[in-house]
């Protein structure tokens, strides 16, 4: 039978996989959970804009003939912009309303927006022609035997560790960040002592959405296929990311995205493909039962 | 008064029996024609109503006019109920064309059975449809078939000794592969690994890195062309470079051509133009005029389904029960439909038997393969 180093080597590569999806979703489940921290929503609107950004990349590209990092650039910013678009439109008038209805507005703008997808770019899978991408992308950066890691995997992964590092020094560091961490923790006393709560919430969308459009841009890349129903899945699966690692949390998101990766690649390829979405979902499940507030969650208090 | 209603109600009775003779004759065709699989509707669409216009064209059926009308279920099993509920209960519909995906065939079948509506499928060809409706016949070959007919090609003409198996887990996929590999373990090709992906994955690499560990001859795809192009575009950047795939009548669509990493796939398609008899010269030049390009299997097998309804309305009338009895009077070679994808005639199931093509991508094109299995 196979040699314990053919066996070792491709645990090693189901793992080299595992961690490129899971850098993925933590990139998207970063978006929910920040803005899960500000103002307490599920914006399940979320995974739409990571299918735009897939979209938007595609679109300039193949349409326009832009360079790829150029696009990348692009694309991001018009992301923020769309999610400051849709707080201000979908989510602010109802700041002050029950949450189930900003609730039922979010689930509303992602039907409305894949369904503009759908319209704008049609139902087939669309893929990059091989010729508009940068060539060193489909070679390999670091061979040992039959693990092999390619560039393109080189880059997402080094995409999504700067990015984590670049978002971990702006909620830390900068005056901006200290607001987003006050208006997280009371929006009434933040407001009192001067911050802006619009304008951090604004911001908060803002990143989140840059950094899910960017998530969608890599998974168009990694897959090769932009589709308009992609940020549904992706969009729940981030969702299970970010209340794994603890719904609020930012260090829990990427935690979260790194854990539902590595089980979703090691079930699919050990235990039983047909069952790879049961399998991650089964062990999002499993920690929420012993651990509710998730992995590395702050435990809240029943508010009286 | 009453002279008045007796004028008023032979005005009505005249020109409701005019308006019913030039209403035209209603044939339904239900299939994918948006969605993922939109490009095998295209197909089916074309053949359709290329054919409806040539009934037309020599003066409809006894006279009456053909319309064709187009159903739409996305291959969604569930939307496939709703369409086949909605021609059930349509008293102008007496036989219908469709459905595409085996899926929606199954789902579509017991509806139809229970209105005692025929219907001819032009592509499902899951093995169980057949023996569950005395309702349903279809002008395509079975998987059974199509299976045995792949094992065969892949050990006498390519001499495969070992081959992986990716199926989708539907209907039509899983089907096709329990027969292949039934005959491949016959002939001593080894399988050396079965696995399986849903309709929405797009992410094969971690089944793909298995695979690759396992060094195979070839992967068997005996899925549908959406992910079917996605899979070998990953096979290869995982680094499976001397490995060839191939698949069956589902991955037969133009979508795989847009992918240089498919080059050198092959499949089995019930239809090409370059191997097709001296009967299908005529279609082929019409639809290429039509519509610009070469007709696939799609369209040949539509084609034919809807000449063979139009030929049972033309010799039964429009009714559901006279049409099945005269479809499945069609049981030898003699009394076959002469279509331009061969002859058709069924058995006691509503199953036909019909040849089997492989074709095969080079330089970006559709060719048929040097070496046909005969």
């Amino acid at each position: 039978m196979e040699s314990l180093f053919e066996q070792s080597s491709l645990f090693l590569q189901q793992l080299v996989n595992g961690i490129t999806l899971g850098g993925v979703y933590a990139l998207i489940a970063v978006g929910y959970t920040m803005v899960y921290g500000v103002i307490q929503l599920i914006n399940f609107a979320h995974g739409e804009i990571y299918m735009l950004g897939a979209f938007l990349a595609y679109t300039m590209v193949t349409v326009l003939g832009l360079p790829f990092f150029a696009a990348f650039a692009l694309t991001l910013v018009i992301c923020a912009v769309f999610g400051i678009l849709l707080d201000l439109i979908a989510y602010r008038p109802l700041r002050n309303a029950p949450r189930l209805a900003a609730l039922i507005t979010a689930i509303g703008m992602s039907i409305f927006l894949q369904n503009l997808a759908l319209m704008i770019w049609g139902s087939q899978i669309k893929s990059y022609p091989r010729e508009v991408l940068p060539p060193v992308f489909s070679k390999a950066a670091w061979t040992f035997g039959e693990v092999s890691l390619s560039w393109l995997q080189v880059f997402i992964l080094s995409v999504t560790v700067v990015f984590m590092i670049l978002l971990h020094l702006i909620i830390h560091k900068t005056r901006i960040g200290t607001a987003m961490r006050a208006v997280s923790q009371d929006k009434t006393t933040s407001a009192l002592m001067g911050i802006g709560v619009n304008r951090v919430i604004s911001f908060t969308f803002a990143i989140g959405s840059a950094m899910g459009g960017m998530a969608g841009i890599l998974v168009g890349l990694y897959y090769n296929a932009i589709f308009p129903t992609m940020g549904y899945i992706a969009g729940i699966k981030a969702f299970a990311a970010a209340v794994l690692g603890g719904i609020g949390s930012v260090p829990g998101a990427m935690l979260g995205g790194g854990v539902l990766g590595i089980a979703e690649v090691i079930g699919a390829g050990y235990i039983s493909s047909e069952y790879r979405d049961g399998i991650s979902y089964a062990v999002m499940i499993a920690v929420i039962l012993f651990k509710p507030s998730g992995l590395i969650g702050r435990q809240i208090g029943e508010k009286v | 008064m009453k002279k008045i209603l007796g004028i008023l109600c032979v005005l009505v009775m005249l020109s409701t029996s005019a308006w019913a003779e030039s209403k035209p004759i209603r044939i339904p065709v239900a299939a994918a024609f948006t969605g993922q699989l939109a490009s095998f509707g295209e197909g089916i669409q074309n053949g359709a109503l290329l054919k409806g216009e040539e009934i037309n064209a020599r003066g409809g059926i006894n006279g009456q006019k053909v319309k064709i009308v187009l159903e739409d279920e996305l291959c969604d099993p569930k939307e496939a109920a709703t369409v086949a509920t909605k021609l059930a209960n349509d008293p102008r519909v007496s036989v219908l064309v469709g459905h595409l995906c085996s899926s929606a065939t199954l789902a579509a079948l017991p509806i139809y059975r229970d209105a005692h509506l025929p219907a001819i499928s032009p592509a499902s060809t899951n093995v169980s449809i057949g023996k569950m409706s005395p309702y349903y016949f279809r002008n395509v070959y079975r998987d059974d078939f199509q299976g045995l007919f792949l094992a065969k090609y892949a050990h006498h003409i390519k001499g495969y000794e070992k081959v992986a198996i990716f199926h989708e887990v539907n209907d039509y996929s899983m089907g096709l592969m329990l027969a292949f590999t039934k005959q491949a373990k016959k002939l001593g090709i080894r399988i050396l690994g079965t696995e399986a992906y849903t309709a929405d994955t797009t992410d094969f690499k971690p089944q793909l890195t298995k695979f690759k560990m396992m060094k195979p001859d070839a992967i068997f795809i005996p899925g549908y062309a959406p992910q079917g192009t996605l899979i070998v575009s990953q096979a290869r950047s995982v680094g499976m470079r001397n490995v060839d795939f191939f698949g069956a009548d589902g991955l037969d669509d133009d979508l795989m051509l847009k992918n240089p990493d498919a080059e050198g796939l092959f499949v089995t398609t019930p239809f090409l133009p370059d191997k097709a008899g001296p009967q299908a010269a005529g279609f082929i030049k019409a639809y290429e005029a039509k519509y610009g390009k070469v007709p696939n299997w799609f369209a040949a097998n539509t084609y034919d389904a809807v000449g063979l309804a139009a030929q049972a309305i033309g010799a039964v009338g429009q009714d559901r029960v006279k049409i099945r009895d005269y479809l499945a009077s069609l049981n030898s070679k003699e009394k076959a439909y002469e279509g331009v994808a061969g002859k058709t005639y069924f058995d006691e199931n509503g199953d036909c038997l019909k040849d089997a093509f492989v074709k095969k991508i080079k330089d970006g094109k559709w060719v048929g393969a040097e070496k046909q299995l005969r």
